[in-house]
């Protein structure tokens, strides 16, 4: 098992190495990835670069974009540090690469934004586009709008949209908990359930709202489960990720606190793993997702993406879990085929308002602020399902299955961009 | 009253963790000098070891197993590494163990790869030993106070009443007349430091299933059991205890008894503009601000007595 990991690592590193010493192919459209590759998080970075790598090859194993070039995919390491991603986006300019993407710690998207707002102004004619997978910081679509970024992901407001309609149509909520962290994502998913609850769940009683210093400082979550206890609630709303959400969830499944977990991010690989089978079946733990693999639209897909999704799940030993860094490649490519050119600025325009079947109806990038607009569905961990999640793989014997999907009339919110157009 | 109770009792199990992680490096700490800063990182190889074990045999065997191979891993760092960059003096140390940090967590992600290992509480003690206010508390809380408590008590009796104590302690104040005696001061070194290690190796095997198996453990742990012997007095066992479970204490207070900070300026007679720029500051409850307190007390020690509680050597 140790030796297939270390295979596996290398496996995994060569082609990092390997893209950024290959000969830059004038016929290939550079998509550089900005993502932690090294340092205790570079497994969500390397899991990225995973799914990037392999649609992007299904792109071009179709025929390419723009008459027979590829999508080339080079990966540039932020170690999970801000200026470090700063570093990289000069590197992007002396490399003449045009299009970006990154998603993974939205204080980097903003360096970004900002960076490349100010780039494209003085360089129109070097001007870079980028393409954010998964930073859900709201703003970024609202008054930090700028017509060079687009987002694939639901951001934080939509996504706890879509959890409150859900908790709404669940009788066995009565009384809720809210915990979450003490920096600008943890307060934004604050505001907005605070604000949509209020609408969309009203039976629904708020009976604690808490918010804890973020990033794994809080060791013990006992106190806090004990004050859940006292509260008498039934249901705990949390946009918990990484260690503040595993040992919360850990901490309440050892208490034996019979509640269930709302959740954005329990489905992402790190926290299954962390929290373990046992645990999250104990707190009913939920996701909110574009998809998931045990859903019924999942097997209604086309048969040439099932094979696809197949062929993925052979080949890396992985679940998908992010269905919407394959829509950032798919999109990329439509747009420059639309374009007709690998000019940002064409492909940008061209992007604006495409639509493209997405598993559970059409989904839209929204012209007036660049956010993608797709359906979202609610899953809870159990062990009945037919795809057991497999990480490295290592099968958990655990998945999600739906309890519900919320369509995109439920989910679009309104913006207050006002976009600046070149 | 009971309610003070239950905030209390909370803070002594965790305090008690807190010592566990702290003791070994104050152990080497007093007796060395040497300031470890890959400590958290040994209690992570603990918790990797116990998980690989507990795969294999089960979580008794790998209670006394993985802190005795941390303490070799631990020792042999100590012979081989430190024991030749010792000569140039403590910076040197203080920056070799630094770089162990890192080395350990890139081979932790080698073996054991980047996500968290599912090293899970032994079903045996998973099972409510008693309810209090509602709340279970598992077998696996007391028996983690009572490890706690039996390293605390065999420490203390082994460096006060035990020969090896006496001449460890010997070999800190006056190591030339102790070697004088006979006594081969670079072999105690590397056995304390072994020792300390494996203390370091059994906070990883009881901890490392509350608080996740993973590769950024150590990063995460690291501060607050600096802050745990800072403010106990650097090298003081006794200090180490009382500074966890104070710090322990404080916490569990402060999340429980969920005070605006404007309220508690309010109740202390202090006026206070709530409108104006401080409107953010009264906003913020004691509750949101209890694991940053830790360092706000280390700051305060530092500022008032920097040889921390019980400590006899400066900072």
């Amino acid at each position: 098992m140790a030796v297939l990991k270390w295979v596996r690592a290398f496996g995994i590193t060569l082609p990092i190495v390997l893209a950024a010493f290959s000969a830059r192919g004038a016929d290939t459209v550079k998509l550089g990835l900005i993502e932690p590759f090294s340092g205790p998080i570079a497994a969500v970075g390397r899991d990225t670069l995973e799914i990037f790598e392999f649609f992007a090859n299904e792109v071009n194993q179709r025929g390419g974009v723009l008459g027979g070039r590829h999508i080339e995919i080079v990966p540039l390491d932020n170690a999970m540090n801000a200026e470090k991603t700063t570093q990289q986006l000069r590197k992007v300019i002396d490399d003449d690469i045009r299009f970006v993407s990154q998603g993974v710690g939205s204080n980097h998207a903003l360096n970004i934004i900002k960076f490349l707002t100010r780039h494209n102004r003085r360089n129109p004619d070097q001007a870079i586009l980028y393409l954010n997978h998964s930073a859900v910081t709201t703003s970024f679509t609202n008054e930090l709008c700028s017509f060079w970024h687009f987002r694939f992901d639901a951001n934080v407001d939509m996504k706890v949209a879509a959890l409150v309609t859900q908790i709404g149509r669940d009788p066995s909520v009565s009384k809720l908990y809210m915990l979450n962290q003490n920096y600008a994502y943890g307060q934004a998913f604050q505001a907005a359930a605070q604000r949509l609850l209020a609408e969309r769940a009203p039976e629904a009683e708020l009976v604690g709202d808490e918010l804890i210093v973020p990033f794994g400082k809080v060791l013990d979550f006992t106190p806090y489960i004990a004050k859940i206890k006292a509260s008498g609630a039934d249901t705990v709303l949390t946009g918990n990720w990484g260690p503040d959400l595993v040992r919360f969830v850990k901490a309440a499944a050892e208490a034996n606190l019979d509640v269930a977990f709302y959740t954005i991010y329990a489905g992402i690989p790190s926290s299954v793993a962390g929290i373990g089978a046992k645990d999250g079946i104990a707190t009913q733990l939920k996701q909110v997702t574009e998809m998931h693999e045990n859903d019924a639209l999942y097997d209604q897909q086309p048969a040439g993406l099932l094979d696809t999704y197949e062929r993925w799940r052979q080949q890396t030993g992985k679940s998908l879990y992010s269905e919407r860094m394959r829509w950032t490649i798919e999109y990329f490519a439509a747009a420059l085929d639309k374009a007709g050119s690998d000019d940002p600025a064409l492909v940008a325009a061209a992007m604006e308002g495409m639509e493209m079947e997405g598993p559970a109806g059409l989904m839209a990038m929204r012209a007036a602020d660049h956010q993608i607009i797709f359906p979202m569905v609610i899953s809870t961990m159990t062990e009945d399902v037919g795809r057991p999640f497999i990480y490295d793989g290592e099968d958990y014997g655990v998945a999600f299955a739906t309890d519900g999907w919320i369509m995109s009339d439920a989910i679009e919110l309104p913006t207050t961009c006002e976009m600046k157009r070149p | 009253m009971e309610s003070i109770i239950f905030a209390v009792f909370n803070g002594v199990l965790y305090g008690m963790l807190l010592f566990l992680l702290a003791s070994g490096l104050t152990l080497i700490f007093s007796m060395m000098g040497v300031l470890n800063f890959a400590h958290a990182s040994f209690f992570m190889l603990g918790a990797y070891f116990a998980y690989q074990i507990s795969e294999g045999l089960n979580f008794w065997a790998a209670l006394f197993i993985a802190p005795v191979i941390v303490g070799l891993v631990g020792a042999g760092i100590e012979r081989w590494g430190l024991r030749p960059v010792h000569r140039y003096g403590h910076v040197a140390e203080l920056l070799f163990t630094f770089g162990v940090a890192y080395v350990i967590e890139e081979l932790v992600q080698m073996i054991w790869g980047r996500v968290p290992v599912p090293y899970e509480i032994p079903e045996l003690m998973s099972g409510a030993l008693f309810t209090w206010q509602g709340f279970d508390y598992s077998i696996y809380r007391v028996f983690m106070l009572v490890v706690s408590v039996a390293i605390f008590v065999a420490l203390f009796a082994l460096l006060t009443y035990t020969r090896i104590g006496l001449i460890i302690r010997a070999a800190v104040s006056d190591p030339v007349h102790v070697a004088t005696l006979g006594h081969d001061i670079p072999r105690i070194f590397m056995w304390t430091f072994g020792f300390g290690c494996a203390l370091a190796g059994v906070a990883g095997v009881v901890g490392g299933n509350v608080l996740g198996t993973e590769p950024a453990m150590a990063i995460q742990l690291g501060p607050i059991v600096f802050v745990v012997i800072v403010i106990g007095g650097l090298g003081s066992l006794g200090g180490a205890l009382v500074a966890a479970l104070l710090i322990g204490i404080v916490t569990r207070l402060a999340i429980f008894y969920d005070y605006g900070l404007g309220s508690l300026f309010l109740s202390l007679g202090l006026e206070i503009d709530t409108a104006g720029l401080l409107r953010d500051f009264t906003r913020i409850t004691t509750a949101q601000v209890a694991p940053v307190l830790p360092y706000l007390m280390l700051v305060l020690m530092l500022i008032f007595k920097p040889r921390g509680l019980f400590g006899t050597r400066d900072v």
